[in-house]
Parts: C-alpha cells; structure tokens; sequence
C-alpha cells in the first residue's frame, strides 16, 4: 500500500481587505448607470417608443390637413400645416417624456424590480435626475424624428433656434417629473391610464396645439392661458415660425417655475420614500 | 355513483357563455381604459373641431360637419375596441400563460372564435353608445335608420374582433400586437373617412380607402345615422360580410390547428 502522492500546500493567500467604495458628493458612475438604464429601456422597443409614436404624429397631421382643407386654410399669416407641424411635434415629445419616466417607475414598482433602483448608492436627487434625463431624452429622439420626417412634406422655417431647444428640453423635463410624480403615486395600471386620459390627454389636445387661441372665446382664452402646455406649445412654435399668442419671455419664465417645483416634488417623493419603500 | 363523463351535445353552451362572460368582464374591470377614453378621445376631437376651428358652421359632404363627424367618431370608437378587447386578451393569456385555460376547456375551434368575437362586439357596441351619449352636446344625430346603424357597427365589429384574433395568434410578443395596431391598424381606421369625405383624397389615396374594409363600416354607420352615403349601401353590406366571411375562415383554420397556440 503505497502513500498518496504528497500535495503540496498551497500557501497561504494574502488578500486585502476590500475598500469601501468611495463615492464623491456626487455618484457619477450610478446616475450614468441609471440613465443609460433608463434609455436603453426604451430602445430596446424603439418600434413601440419611437417610430409607433412617429406614425401616430404623421397620422394627426394627415387628418388635420385633409380634414380642414389643406393649405387653403391659414393661422394669423401662416398657412395652417406650418401652424399644425411644430405643435404636433411638440404633443408628441411630451406624451413620450410621460410615458417613459411613469411606465418604467410604475411596471418596476408592480414587478417588484424597483428595489434594484433604491439598493444602490443614489441619492434622491440622483434618482430624480437619473429618471427625468431618460425622459427627456426620449421625448427629444420622438421629436427629432418626426421633425425630420415632417419636413419632407411641410416646409418648416427656423425663426429662433434657441426658443426651439429651450422648450423641446424644458417640455419634455416638465412631463418626464411629472412622469415620475405619476408612476410612484399609481398603484395599479387604471389609475395611471387614468392620469393619461382625463389629465395629460385633454391637457395636450387642448393647448392651442391645432388652433390660435385668439379664435376662442374670451372664458376660454382665460382657461387656455392657465394650462401650461399652452406655454410650451406656444413658445416652441414661436421658435419655428416667428409668431406667438403669449409673450414668449413669459413663457420661458412659467416653464421654469413648473419644472422647478416638480422637480421639488419628485425629489421628496424619493427622499420620503412614499409608496416606494413602504 | 362515480362521475359521469360530460355530454355536450352539438354545442358546448354553457362553455361559449363562460367565455363570452370572461371576456365581457376583462374588458369592462378596467372600465377606465375601455369606456372612459374612447369617450374622452371622441369629446376632445369634437371639441377642437368644433369650437376651435369654428368648423361646425360649415358643410361637409352636403350636411352639418358635426352630423358628418360624429358618425365617423362613433365608428372609430367601434372598430378600436372592437381589436383591442380581442387582441390584448388573447396576447396577454399567452404571455401569461394563462391561454391554457382556454385551449384545454372542451371548447372546439367554433366555440372559442364564438366567445371571443361577440364578447368583443358586445363590448364595441356599448362604446359606440357610451361615444353617442358623450357627443350630444355636439350634435349627436338622432339615427334615422336605427338597425342600418347597429347592423353596420355589429357586422364591424365582429370582421375586426376576427383580424384582431388572427393578429393576436400570430403575435408572440407585446411588441407584435403593438406594431400590427400602431402602423396598421389605426392608420386604416383613421383614413377610412371617418374626419372627412373620400373626395378630400387624391386619387391614388381614394383608390386605397375602397380597398379598405373599415371604409365600408364607417360609411355605414354614418349612412344608418344621417342618411348619407358615399358608396351603395348594399354593397358597403356585401363587402363587410364578405370579408368578415373570409377571416371567419382563416380564424377557425387557426385555432383548428393551434397554430402559435399549442406549440
């Protein structure tokens, strides 16, 4: 009977003790990681998130160019589609900016994955930007395309750029907040389409988006001119064709008051941890 | 005494009532989604039309443009539902997994396509009215051939629940049925004339909306609520039993062989 082979021992290993991670007054590294999240969610099913929506505009403005006669018809001096587009293109980057940021927090919240978003080291505020970035860029990619799309059938003019960048960011960051304000409040998906329909829906439909406020009643100019979409709606298409039913600093001015309060709000929604972490 | 094996006759009633009931009571739970937005859709459409576009004093197609719109609205309420209630079931019951339930229940092919399609055409139906009732303070017309107007969005609704069966078999994920309904179907239906007489289109776009079914319905409906017609009525009737004929066939075909069902 022989010995076993003799096993050398393997000597003793020598590990460090693992660093706590250090993470600045900012984490960097996990919003980009949200974000990228955030965005890669929806490309993902970019045929229902962009192009679906793309086809949808195009619809609208097929609709409402043949249904009220096309070029005949003009707004003011403008002909009524160089009127229409840059509204359509709008409507279109809020809806999507909306509903990024609420189904993600909201089919998180009901599959229960939400929890790999409050684990990691990110403060509410990281949460709340890391959201309303992935929102914004969707609603800007919606808006480029059918922009780009929509040029081949309307010529639209540039009278302002800046105008145009400020509210197609400002827009889609008041919808995204308000996105995310929706998707933690919502429990189930009724109440969330809900939200959709009898707020965002009329909201947007109502903006001024397909006529000149000037051709409504005085009430219902006073109404219009509370709604805040009539702002971005406004103030975007000022940026195409040059001509506004608001003072365009107003609305620039109203736009960031909004996103700065709902930017409060979904920041304290996270930091409370309602309906998130009970 | 042990349990008796089952006898079903022809006709397996109480099995097609249980899933027309099913069906019926899936659709009407989220009452939000399925009768309140088709109605707020309809009102703000009515709404831009008419009191922002000062529209309504006009004339479209020889009438009112509110008596011409609403129909069309009516409609398109009709048919949408009439896919979705069929559609988003079936695709949700198979990415559940749930579609066992109903392939196993002793229910043949005619069976299922029975429960499903007037399950979905009772549910359109209610939404034709519901949009009706919501539009009256627009002008809802007063249907002057009450059984034309039901003929037609029964006969609609029940060809789209069968297309929306098809599409639902085929589809093996949410973004299958969500391409058919986005870059298909609602295109179909919003250019069916149901916002403005053929006339308005080129002819090439006039030529395309005859081919199209849904055309067909809507000029029903319209026809049943108002009177006016761009087609023979009659065979606006013969096109949509036809067609509804032909995906009846294909349907049960489908379920006869479980296609994208049992496998």
């Amino acid at each position: 009977m022989s010995e076993p082979p003799a096993v050398s021992p393997r000597p003793p290993a020598t590990y460090s003790e693992p660093a706590a991670p250090h993470i600045g007054s900012v984490n960097w590294r996990g919003l980009w990681t949200l974000y990228l999240k955030e965005v890669q969610r929806f490309l993902k099913v970019f045929s229902q998130t962009v192009a679906g929506p793309v086809v949808s505009t195009l619809l609208f403005y097929a609709i409402f160019s043949l249904a009220l006669g096309g070029a005949v018809r003009t707004v003011g001096d403008v002909p009524f589609v160089q009127f229409l587009a840059p509204g359509l293109i709008m409507m279109a980057m809020v809806q999507n900016a909306f509903a990024n940021t609420s189904s993600s927090l909201m089919i998180a919240k009901i599959q229960g994955n939400i929890v790999d978003v409050l684990m990691p080291p990110l403060t509410a505020g990281e949460l709340a930007v890391g959201f309303a970035a992935g929102g914004v860029t969707r609603g800007v990619v919606v808006g480029l395309v059918t922009a780009i799309v929509m040029l081949l059938f309307v010529p639209i003019g540039l009278a302002n750029p800046a105008l145009i960048v400020f509210h197609a960011v400002a827009a889609s960051l008041m919808l995204s907040l308000l996105g995310i304000v929706a998707g933690i409040w919502a429990q189930k998906f009724d109440q969330m389409a809900a939200i959709t329909n009898f707020i965002i829906m009329p909201l947007s439909f109502l903006s001024g988006t397909f006529y000149s406020i000037e051709r409504l009643p005085a009430a219902w100019q006073v109404v219009s001119r509370v709604n805040p979409f009539f702002y971005m709606i406004d103030g975007f298409r000022a940026g195409f064709i040059g001509r506004a039913d608001a003072d365009p600093l107003l609305g620039v001015i109203v736009m960031l008051v909004i996103d700065l309060v709902l930017f409060f709000v979904a920041y304290r929604l996270f930091a409370t941890g309602y309906r998130l972490k009970a | 005494m042990p349990p008796q094996p089952r006898e079903f006759r022809y006709v397996n009633f109480r099995g097609v009532w249980t899933l027309y009931y099913r069906e019926l009571k899936r659709a009407l739970k989220i009452w939000v989604i399925t009768l309140a937005s088709p109605a707020i859709s309809a009102i703000l459409f009515a709404a831009i039309f008419s009191l922002a576009l000062g529209r309504f004093g006009e004339t479209m197609g020889g009438m009112a443009f509110a008596t011409f719109l609403i129909p069309g609205l009516i409609a398109a309420a009709v048919l949408q539902r009439a896919f979705e209630a069929t559609a988003f079931s079936l695709v949700f019951d198979k990415m559940e997994g749930t579609i066992d339930d109903t392939v196993r229940a002793p229910l043949a092919p005619a069976e299922l396509v029975l429960g499903y399609t007037l399950a979905s055409a009772t549910g359109a139906l209610l939404v034709g009215i519901i949009v009706g009732l919501a539009l009256v303070p627009f002008g809802t017309p007063l249907p002057s051939g009450p059984w034309v107007t039901v003929f037609f969005a029964f006969a609609g609704s029940v060809m789209i629940s069968l297309f929306a069966q098809i599409s639902g078999l085929w589809a093996r994920k949410w973004d299958h049925i969500s391409a058919v309904q986005t870059f298909a179907f609602i295109p179909f239906v919003f250019l069916a004339g149901v916002f403005f007489p053929l006339d308005r289109l080129p002819p090439v776009g006039q030529l395309i909306v005859r081919f199209n079914p849904m055309f067909y319905v809507v000029d029903g409906v319209r026809f049943g609520m108002t009177g006016h017609t761009e087609t023979a009525p009659v065979w606006a009737a013969g096109i949509v039993i036809a067609v509804t004929a032909a995906l009846a066939v294909i349907c049960l075909h489908l379920f006869a062989t479980g296609y994208r069902l049992k496998d």
